[in-house]
């Protein structure tokens, strides 16, 4: 074994690391994020029934792929005509943005149907849990979960085009740096007074509270419901003025080309 | 008879960069393509003829200058425009994944082809491609990717096409083969194309008119004959690009005169 070669392809790797942010972010955040998660939930399953924890577990999973699920797809289906070297090819066309947005929107609402209902089924056929259970809540639950994603998967596509193909991998990164803050497998009361103002930022907070109470009492909070609606609309607009600012950014720089 | 113009670029500037770095991509272009008419644009590399294709086609913004196609300013009307023109670049492929008639529904979706099936078949024929159409783009050779985008940028039968080096990377019998079909589909359809190339034999057999750029500069213009005998400064009786290309690219930008 040659060890300047070995060493070779260290370097290489430590100076990609010093210029991608995602490298960061797998090796620092993602594990200190996990360990949050995991501890915050511990803390909470102290003194609680078995059933019921089951039961918020399973919903909060369930309903926690839909956000995840649209929020990665987007700006993974984005990321696809990246890796193909077909955006331009894609972007000569009469296609808008707005249009090209839409699709890539659809499609990840596509395959989330597909999966929430092999995930439904498995659920019900294999744990007892049916998230049915949530009745009507359970679509707008959804509802504020794939406004909020949305809004996610375009804040991450505005992100590639500014960072470039580099940073793709963030798109599948991102949505988990908000899970511990989103009181999704614990209530928002466990989190530490700060990230608790974090949380009541966060329009899915709202959503597996909303959850949370539906499982437990049969009331569907709508408090809880009309703010991450407002909150999402919010982040909507600003999403949606981001991508808007960048697109003009990198119409003027060049580097729409150069993400190729 | 006059021709209509159909692509008309008026004094179009492009810079890139923060002011302590700037670099002049386009620094004075004015040039337009007729009805039917095939403008070879030539220049070495990073002379400015893919930001002034990119400009064209609304992917750049440039600092100042106007781009009117059919007429009308790509700026204001870019998606209305772009549907009767269309782009092949060999640098860009066609989804990997997909299958060659896969890509050319996809695309022919894009321009809203009418009766895309029986175009998508034409074509496939004409460029000898119909036994490779279940094949992935992947599976394909550099030769047939190529053959691949110029399929796809005859879907809508545009009436502006834009090729930059589209025939890079094919061997010369195909390169051949691929120009006798563009100038065949370009008179069947009275198509308008801007060509580039670093082939100079290939602008030589499909240009009627050319176009030399230098450091974001027009230095020169003219057929291909009348652009040999201006730089070489001879009786020539047949164009030679090559040569043309060669003086050209050496001229020291302080002495290039626009034409």
């Amino acid at each position: 074994m040659n060890l300047t070669r070995v060493s070779a392809i260290l370097l290489r790797h430590y100076f990609l690391s010093l210029r991608q942010l995602e490298r960061f972010f797998d090796v620092i955040i993602s594990p200190v994020l996990m360990i949050m998660l995991w501890g915050f939930l511990t803390k909470y399953v102290q003194g609680l029934q078995t059933e019921t924890l089951a039961a918020f577990l399973l919903g909060g999973m369930i309903l926690w792929l839909i956000f995840e699920k649209v929020g990665t797809d987007i700006g993974v289906n984005f990321m696809f005509d990246i890796w193909d070297r077909n955006l331009i090819n894609v972007l000569s066309t009469p296609i808008t943005f707005l249009e090209y947005l839409t699709a890539l929107i659809i499609v990840s609402l596509v395959k989330l149907s597909l999966s929430f209902f092999m995930i439904s089924l498995i659920a019900a056929v294999f744990y007892n849990f049916q998230i049915t259970s949530l009745g009507f809540g359970l679509a707008l639950f959804g509802l504020n979960l794939f406004l909020f994603a949305t809004a996610f998967g375009i804040f991450n596509i505005a992100l590639v085009l500014r960072f470039g193909h580099s940073i793709g991998p963030l798109t599948w990164i991102i949505p988990f740096l908000v899970q511990p803050f989103a009181a999704v497998f614990y209530p928002v009361s466990v989190l530490p007074i700060f990230f608790q103002n974090i949380a009541h930022i966060i329009p899915i907070s709202y959503v597996f509270e909303g959850m949370r109470q539906v499982i437990k009492d049969g009331q569907f909070n709508t408090d809880f419901f009309w703010t991450a609606l407002v909150l999402n609309i919010i982040y909507l607009t600003l999403s949606i003025s981001f991508f808007a600012f960048i697109l003009r950014r990198i119409l003027k720089s060049g580097r729409l080309v150069k993400v190729v | 008879m006059t021709k209509n113009i159909v692509l008309e670029v008026k004094n179009l500037k492009k810079k890139f960069g923060p002011p302590a770095e700037e670099f002049v991509a386009i620094e004075d272009i004015s040039f337009s393509l007729e009805e039917g008419d095939i403008l070879g644009f030539l220049g070495p590399n990073g002379a400015g003829k893919s930001t002034t294709i990119y400009c064209v086609l609304g992917l750049i913004d440039p600092d100042f200058g106007e781009i009117n196609i059919f007429g009308k300013s790509i700026k204001k009307n870019r998606s209305e425009i772009l549907k009767q023109m269309n782009y092949a670049s060999a640098e860009f492929t066609l989804p990997w994944n997909l299958t060659l008639r896969e890509c050319l529904s996809v695309f022919g979706r894009f321009y809203e082809v009418k009766e895309l099936k029986k175009r998508i078949t034409e074509l496939l024929e004409l460029f000898e491609m119909s036994h490779l159409k279940d094949k992935p783009i992947r599976d394909l050779s550099f030769g047939q990717r190529a053959r691949g985008n110029l399929c796809k940028a005859l879907l809508n039968k545009p009436k502006l096409l834009l090729l930059d080096e589209p025939m890079a990377s094919m061997d010369p019998d195909v390169v051949d083969k691929g120009i006798k079909l563009i100038k065949q589909i370009q008179q069947e359809e009275k198509m308008s194309i801007l060509y580039t190339s670093h082939n100079m034999w290939e602008i030589e057999e499909v240009a009627s008119n050319v176009v030399f750029i230098n450091h974001g500069k027009i230095i020169a213009s003219g057929t291909p004959l009348e652009l040999t005998k201006q730089v070489l400064k001879s009786g020539a009786s047949e164009p030679n690009l090559r040569e043309v290309f060669i003086q050209l690219s050496r001229t020291k930008e302080d002495s290039s005169e626009p034409n």
